[in-house]
């Protein structure tokens, strides 16, 4: 039984709210992504279930257990530090038995289980060599192996990616997710990163100032973000938030984005929702829905074209009026001058523009 | 991380007997220093923690007032030997941070004196007791003995070790962009160090100044050696104050010790974040 | 002229050079005369009292006599194996408490810096004067007995410094009072260095307290245990300032350590001669124990 629940979880620093009212439900085998700007509280988060912090409020329950109380040593997590933690003092064999050798394991199984962990991360021939000295790379192998080498049912990893070169990030993506399918832990994996999160994890916590967002799978927070927070943090770049007021025109409820001019109608649901919402809004599209049109509604001048081999971001308009729109490198692009566009109608989402909720159609 | 109660508990009591036994001493000697003559030798059932009429007596006597209800005279007032303690610690301060400064530098910068670092440890490594026959042979030699002057002089010198290690520590440290701005900016080597690197390093120099001066002032050995009645230091004239009349002269002995020790522990205090550094020859740097 | 140095480079060197010379003239002077000076009079039976002035000595010579003497010196061996005795004694003590102390100061409690500050004072106590707190301590009338007879519930009237075994644990009791804080100061520096990444990691792996400590904490210490270890050794051998106060050596020859042992026969026997000899011994063993344990270090 390895689910997690977090319940009305509050975290205090002195004066300082670091966690406010936290509710999650983490499934038993579910890969849940913790991911947010620096200061959101998703480490805070992370550090209570694994009982560094203790709670200021709340609980903490793995499967049916209450583990609030108990302390980390006993909570039988895996955890992989930012920067691994490491014990330079020991070889990599050392290391990886660490744990099994605490709790006293005869020294055939420790021997037999350090194999092979170490085989499925590629470290055999490093064994004995001391850990102090070895690259970034294979130090976060290492210390995910060092947790993986317990088994435990659930498994912590604190931003592991954040240290290790580009290159390197992506592989070490995929062979993270192949080693959570093969083992079906429970893993909570906090990051900055919105393509590490989407990437890897069953479902995203968003976080932010201390408040849990949106919890949902990478394409729930993708396509239907709850707020402009969440709209603008995942995709990269984040959601086009273009401010207006709703006017009814040319037959529809449709927005008056200013100095771009008028959008096209409101696709029926939305605008029926939009119709008891206050009239400031935020226009919002994902700069991928973008359509260029000659007769398209709205219009902003072209600042740059960025090209990024298989894609291309024409950056429109600057300040508050400025919009994103993300090509494929084989389309035919403007050059120069005004560029006249719209977004896909599906595309559309509207938030309030006074408290930055979303404005659905049901 | 969290600490459970009994932990605390624990720990409270552990810090509170290692404090008693860490202060029982000092405040006896406290103790002593204020007592009259009469309960000075009280003992068993009549020992007295805490005077029970607390005087200056034992202060003014040792500066010749025998105003106190001794029936001795000191020959020698305690003046000269706070005064000798004062000169021969600061002088000495003075020679071993000036040379060990220099040196600290011309190693941590140019590479030069590679031979110190360890000639240096020797010097800390041996007893002083092994060297002090020659030592005052020569002093002998050179009029040096009896004279704070000579004291300070062999201060200066048990004492270059501390004060080389600890600057070349913070000049190891140092960042040297400034210096090389300044050089850019066409400014001497000699000027740069002068004008720039030394007042930059004014709290870490004063800081190795008072520990050197703390061994210094802690001195007994050498002073008994090389001094002998005009410019002896204050634990020599302590030990010296013994009366065939009233034996001990306990009360004027602590009041002594008091003002031997207060300094020392108060500039060690003040330089707590630098201790660790200057005992481990900067070692360790805390 | 391609191989003409630059100005600049120049002045660097001989500035460093200048400025190393006062430090390697104190060295000099301090190291050369007194050794040439040892060695000379060493190999003479010359004393102050002898009515000549040193540079005279040869008149006295003696070859390696004074060397073959100090074979035979029991007195000298006796102050060799107490001053032994109260290095194996008080410094083990000394580490124990210290690190003990240390291990309870890691983390935030309320008091302290002020228990920290009090707990180093000793250390900065005049040696000569904590000698002399003890010597007051120690009397039959005093402080010690009167604390035992709290318990005894009679009174108690010890005479420590005149009883050859108790005068050695009195000033045993001495030197660990004064460089328990040493330890102490030291040690928590290292135990604080100690990151705390590595222990919450060595936790979540199941170790218990005593396992991180062993597995964790005292590796990663290695290097400072032993600098403090060396440092306290080496003053240990030096032991004079508080033992000469509190018991001059005695009673009897008791007490006596080798520094107690050379001052007595420097400046009571004045056999210079034989001291000097003596010191150069102790000197060359040092030497080569210092030699012997860099070469240890390096490895």
């Amino acid at each position: 039984m390895s689910a997690i629940h977090l319940q009305g979880l509050v975290k205090r620093f002195g004066q300082f709210t670091a966690l406010k009212t936290m509710d999650l439900a983490i499934a038993d085998g579910e890969f849940m992504a913790l991911l947010g700007p620096s200061g959101c509280g998703k480490s805070t988060t992370m550090n209570m279930i694994a009982g560094m912090e203790r709670p200021s409020e709340g609980r903490i329950l793995f499967g049916n257990q209450d583990v609030t109380g108990l302390p980390m040593g006993r909570r039988g997590v895996g955890f992989v530090f930012q920067n691994y933690a490491i014990f330079t003092h020991m070889t990599v064999r050392q290391n990886l038995s660490y744990g099994l050798r605490m709790m006293g394991r005869p020294a055939s199984e420790v021997a037999s289980r350090t194999g092979t962990m170490a085989e499925m991360l590629g470290l055999t021939a490093l064994l004995d060599r001391p850990a102090a000295g070895l690259s970034v790379n294979i130090l976060q192998r290492l210390a995910i192996g060092r947790s993986a080498v317990m088994e435990p049912a659930i498994f912590l990893l604190d931003e592991p990616l954040s240290n290790v070169d580009a290159a390197f990030r992506a592989v070490m993506r995929t062979e993270l997710k192949s080693l959570q399918r093969q083992f079906r832990q429970t893993m909570v994996y906090v990051t900055h990163d919105q393509l590490e999160a989407m990437t890897m994890a069953d479902r995203i916590a968003v976080m932010d100032h201390g408040v849990l967002q949106q919890v949902g799978t990478p394409l729930e927070v993708y396509n239907d973000p709850v707020n402009t927070f969440v709209a603008r943090f995942i995709g990269a770049p984040g959601m086009n938030l273009l401010p207006g007021r709703l006017l009814q025109h040319a037959g529809g409820l449709c927005v008056d984005l200013g100095p771009l001019g008028i959008s096209a109608p409101l696709p029926g649901p939305l605008a029926a929702a939009a119709a008891s919402a206050p009239a400031e809004v935020i226009y919002g599209f994902r700069p991928e829905e973008v359509q260029l049109d000659p007769a398209a509604p709205l219009g902003l001048p072209l600042t740059v074209t960025e090209r990024i081999g298989a894609r291309s971001i024409l950056h429109l308009g600057e300040g508050e009026t400025s919009v994103r729109a993300v090509f494929q490198s084989g389309e035919p692009l403007p050059e120069a001058g005004l560029v006249r566009f719209q977004p896909a109608a599906a595309a559309v989402r509207l938030f309030d523009a006074a408290t930055g909720r979303a404005i659905r159609g049901v | 991380m969290q600490r459970s109660l009994p932990f605390q508990l624990f720990r409270y009591a552990a810090i509170a007997l290692a404090l008693a036994i860490t202060l029982v001493p000092i405040l006896w000697m406290v103790s002593m220093a204020f007592k009259p003559f009469s309960e000075w030798q009280s003992a068993g059932a009549n020992l007295t923690w805490i005077p029970n009429a607390p005087t200056l007596d034992n202060f003014r006597f040792l500066f010749g007032d025998s105003g106190s209800d001794l029936i001795v005279a000191l020959d020698r007032t305690a003046g000269k030997p706070i005064l000798s303690s004062l000169l021969s610690a600061t002088i000495g301060t003075v020679i071993a941070m000036t040379a060990g400064t220099a040196a600290a530098y011309g190693l941590s910068r140019f590479g030069s004196g590679a031979n110190l670092p360890l000639a240096l440890i020797q010097l800390r490594l041996f007893p002083p007791m092994a060297v002090m026959i020659p030592v005052m042979m020569m002093w002998a030699f050179l009029g040096l003995m009896d004279t704070w002057w000579g004291l300070a002089l062999i201060y200066g010198i048990v004492t270059l070790p501390f004060a080389f290690w600890l600057m070349k520590t913070f000049f190891d440290d140092m960042p040297k962009e400034i210096e090389e701005a300044a050089l850019v900016e066409g400014c001497s080597r000699l000027r740069v160090f002068t004008r720039v690197t030394l007042p930059m390093m004014a709290a870490p120099l004063a800081a190795a100044a008072l520990f050197v001066f703390i061994l210094n002032w802690s001195d007994y050995l050498i002073a008994l050696l090389l001094t002998t009645r005009e410019w002896v230091t204050i634990p020599v004239y302590m030990a010296s104050l013994s009366s065939s009349m009233t034996g001990q002269l306990y009360g004027a002995k602590a009041a002594l010790g008091l003002i031997a020790a207060v300094p020392p522990v108060i500039l060690g205090i003040m330089i707590q974040k630098h201790l660790v550094r200057g005992l481990t020859f900067g070692a360790l740097k805390q | 002229m391609t191989s003409a140095p630059t100005p600049e480079k120049d002045d660097g060197a001989g500035l460093g050079l200048r400025l190393t010379l006062p430090a390697q003239v104190l060295v000099l002077f301090i190291s050369l005369f007194p050794l040439l000076m040892q060695l000379y009079i060493s190999l003479t039976d010359w004393s102050p009292l002898s009515g000549m002035a040193w540079p005279r000595a040869w008149e006295f010579w003696n070859t390696f006599a004074n060397y073959l003497d100090l074979v035979s010196d029991d007195r000298l061996w006796s102050a060799l194996g107490r001053t032994a005795l109260v290095m194996a004694v008080c410094v083990p003590l000394e580490f124990g408490l210290g690190l003990a102390l240390a291990t309870l100061f890691v983390d935030d409690f309320p008091g302290k810096r002020v228990a920290y500050s009090i707990l180093i004072m000793p250390m900065m106590v005049v040696p000569a004067v904590a000698g002399y707190m003890f010597f007051m301590l120690f009397q039959s009338g005093g402080p010690v007995n009167d604390i035992l007879s709290w318990f005894t519930a009679e009174p108690v009237s010890i005479a420590w410094l005149s009883d050859p075994t108790l005068a050695l644990i009195a000033v045993m009791a001495a030197d660990i009072w004064q460089w328990t804080p040493l330890m102490f100061l030291i040690l928590l520096a290292g135990l604080v260095g100690v990151p705390d990444d590595q222990i919450k990691a060595a936790t979540l792996l199941g170790a218990s307290p005593v396992q991180r400590f062993l597995t964790i904490v005292i590796p990663r210490m290695k290097t400072i245990i032993v600098i403090a270890l060396a440092i306290r050794c080496i003053e240990a051998f030096k032991i004079f300032d508080t033992l000469y106060i509190m018991t001059g050596g005695g009673p009897g020859v008791a007490t006596e350590t080798i520094s107690v042992y050379i001052y007595k026969i420097t400046t009571q026997d004045l056999i210079w001669g034989y001291v000097a000899a003596i010191a150069l011994a102790i000197l060359l063993v040092l030497s080569l124990l210092a030699v012997w344990a860099m070469r240890r270090m390096a490895k």
